[in-house]
C-alpha cells in the first residue's frame, strides 16, 4: 500500500485523556517512515474491517482510530488493546508515539 | 489447593464448540483453561466475538473455600493476559514493587467491601482477584477487562505506573462489582455512573486504607501517578472536578462539577470519563456535609444503591432519586444523612425526585428486619 498520510486517534483510559496524531509520512524521519509502512504492509490493513472490536465490556481500554490514506482511498478502522491483532501492536505504540511528540510540539 | 497453572494458555488443538462445552459445563479448573485458551486464540485472530456466548459466570473463578484470594501476574511488558504468576496469596512480598502494591492494594480493597458492605469479593461469592501488572512497554492505562485487573508501566514522562495509587486500583476493582450489580453500560450518563462509582470506591478505599475522615481525605484519583514535570495533581478531583491537571501536554482537566456544564461528546464512550465529574462531585458534598468516615455512611448508601437499586441505563437522575431513597431507608426519611444526600446532589444541579418524602415519619428504629433485608444481611 502507498500510504500518503495517517491519521491516528488514542481516547478512552483511566486517565480519558486524547492523544492525536496527523501527519504525512514524507515528514517523518525515513527510517521511521518505513517502518510504518512494513507494519502496515505486514497487517494487510487495507484488508482490516473497519471496526475490530470486543463484545465484552473493557472498562477503561483504550479506543484508537487509524486511517491511512493513499491516492487512491482513505481507510480506517477503530481497535482496542484487547482486540486488536497482535501484528498491530508494534504500530499502536509507534503511532502513540508520535502523537505524544506532536502535543509536546504544540508546547 | 489450588491449581496455580491452570490458566496459562494451552496449544489449541480442541476445536472451539468443544472449548465453549468445557467453558461452560467444566470443573472450575477446567473452565479456567478453557477460557484462556479461548482468550487467547481470539486475540490473536483479532476478535472475541465467542467470547460473548458466554456469560461472566461461566469463566468466573471462586476462591478455594471462599475469602480473599489475590494472584499477581507479570505480563512482562506483552500484551498475552494473564502472563506469569509472580505472587499469591498468602505469599510474602517480592523485590517488584508493583506487584506488591496490586497485591496489597486489590487486598485493601477486598477488605473494604467485606469489613465495612459485607461482600464476598467482586461477584460477592469469592471471586478470585487477578491482577496483571507490566502490560505493555510504556503502557499508561489501567483496565478492567471483564476478568481481571490490568496495570501498565506508563511512560515514564507522563505518568508513571498506575500502581501507584490504591484508588486506581479501587477503582478497576469497582468495575467488576458493577459488572456483576448495576451492570452499568459504559457510554453516556451509565457509563459516566459507571466511571463515578470507581472514582467513589477507589477513593474510599485509599481514606479506609489511611483511616481517614473526610475532611482529611484528599479526594483525588490518580494522585502520584503524573510524572514529575507534569503540572498537575492528580487525573480528577472529587472535590474541585477540572482542576486536577493543566498541562501544555495532557491539556486541561475536562471535568464539569455540574450539570450545566456536562460534556456532550462521543469522545471516551460520550465522555465517560468526564461526566463522571458530577456525580463525583455530588458524592463528595454529601461526605463532607456529614463528616466522619465517609465509608460508613455516604459510602454505605452509594454501595446499596448500586447493588440494588440501579440498572444497566440507570442516569444520573436515577442514581440520585435512587441513593435519597437509599438513604431514607438505612437512616430515616428526614434523617440528616437523607438530606445530605439531596444536599448533595442540588449542588451538582440534581434536585431529587420526590424528596417531598422526607415530611413522612423517620422509619422506626424497630424496622431492623427490613433494614438488615435492604442491605442485604438477612
Amino acid at each position: 500500500m502507498e500510504a500518503k498520510r495517517i491519521k491516528f486517534e488514542r481516547t478512552g483510559g483511566f486517565a480519558g485523556i486524547r492523544f492525536a496524531a496527523d501527519f504525512a509520512l514524507d515528514d517523518l524521519p525515513k527510517g521511521q517512515a518505513h517502518q510504518i509502512l512494513e507494519l502496515l504492509d505486514e497487517m494487510d490493513f487495507d484488508e482490516l474491517p473497519e471496526k475490530i472490536q470486543d463484545n465484552q465490556q473493557v472498562a477503561d481500554g483504550f479506543q484508537y482510530s487509524i486511517t491511512v490514506v493513499t491516492e487512491k482511498r482513505e481507510h480506517s478502522v477503530t481497535t482496542s488493546d484487547t482486540s486488536a491483532p497482535k501484528k498491530m501492536e508494534p504500530l499502536l505504540e509507534v503511532l502513540t508515539q508520535i502523537a505524544k511528540q506532536q502535543a509536546r510540539n504544540k508546547k | 489447593m489450588h491449581n496455580h497453572n491452570h490458566r496459562h494458555p494451552i496449544n489449541c488443538i480442541l476445536p472451539p464448540h468443544v472449548l465453549k462445552n468445557i467453558a461452560t459445563h467444566g470443573t472450575e479448573s477446567q473452565k479456567s483453561m478453557a477460557f484462556s485458551t479461548i482468550k487467547v486464540s481470539e486475540q490473536m485472530r483479532g476478535q472475541r466475538r465467542a467470547m460473548a456466548d458466554f456469560t461472566a459466570a461461566a469463566f468466573r473463578v471462586t476462591a478455594v473455600g471462599g475469602g480473599k484470594e489475590r494472584i499477581i501476574y507479570d505480563a512482562k511488558n506483552g500484551s498475552t493476559l494473564p502472563g506469569t504468576i509472580v505472587r499469591k496469596e498468602g505469599d510474602g512480598p517480592v523485590a517488584d514493587v508493583a506487584v506488591n502494591e496490586a497485591y496489597d492494594g486489590s487486598g485493601t480493597t477486598y477488605d473494604l467491601y467485606k469489613n465495612i458492605y459485607g461482600r464476598d469479593s467482586i461477584d460477592n461469592n469469592g471471586m478470585r482477584l487477578d491482577s496483571t501488572v507490566h502490560y505493555k512497554k510504556d503502557y499508561d492505562n489501567a483496565f478492567w477487562d471483564g476478568e481481571q485487573m490490568v496495570y501498565g508501566d506508563g511512560d515514564g514522562e507522563l505518568f508513571n505506573r498506575f500502581t501507584i495509587a490504591i484508588d486506581v486500583i479501587g477503582h478497576e476493582l469497582t468495575h467488576g462489582v458493577t459488572q456483576f450489580e448495576a451492570k452499568l453500560v459504559y457510554s453516556q450518563q451509565p457509563g459516566a455512573l459507571n466511571e463515578s462509582m470507581s472514582d467513589v470506591f477507589g477513593s474510599l478505599v485509599k481514606q479506609y486504607s489511611l483511616s481517614q475522615s473526610a475532611n482529611e481525605a484528599d479526594w483525588l484519583i490518580g494522585a502520584g501517578l503524573l510524572a514529575a514535570g507534569v503540572n498537575g495533581i492528580a487525573l480528577r478531583s472529587m472535590k474541585a472536578p477540572g482542576t486536577a491537571y493543566d498541562d501544555p501536554v495532557l491539556g486541561k482537566d475536562p471535568q464539569p462539577g455540574h450539570m450545566k456544564d456536562y460534556v456532550n461528546t462521543s469522545s471516551d464512550n460520550g465522555g465517560v470519563h468526564i461526566n463522571s465529574g458530577i456525580p463525583n462531585h455530588a458524592f463528595y458534598v454529601t461526605a463532607m456535609q456529614l463528616g466522619g468516615k465517609a465509608w460508613e455512611k455516604v459510602g454505605q448508601i452509594w454501595y446499596v444503591t448500586l447493588r440494588d437499586k440501579l440498572t444497566s441505563s440507570s442516569n444520573f437522575q436515577t442514581c440520585a432519586n435512587q441513593t435519597f431513597t437509599v438513604a431514607g431507608a438505612l437512616f430515616g426519611a428526614g434523617s440528616l444523612e437523607q438530606q445530605a444526600v439531596k444536599f448533595g446532589w442540588s449542588e451538582v444541579g440534581l434536585d431529587v425526585e420526590g424528596s417531598g418524602d422526607t415530611t413522612t415519619p423517620p422509619a422506626s428504629p424497630g424496622c431492623l428486619g427490613s433494614l438488615l433485608k435492604l442491605i442485604g444481611a438477612a
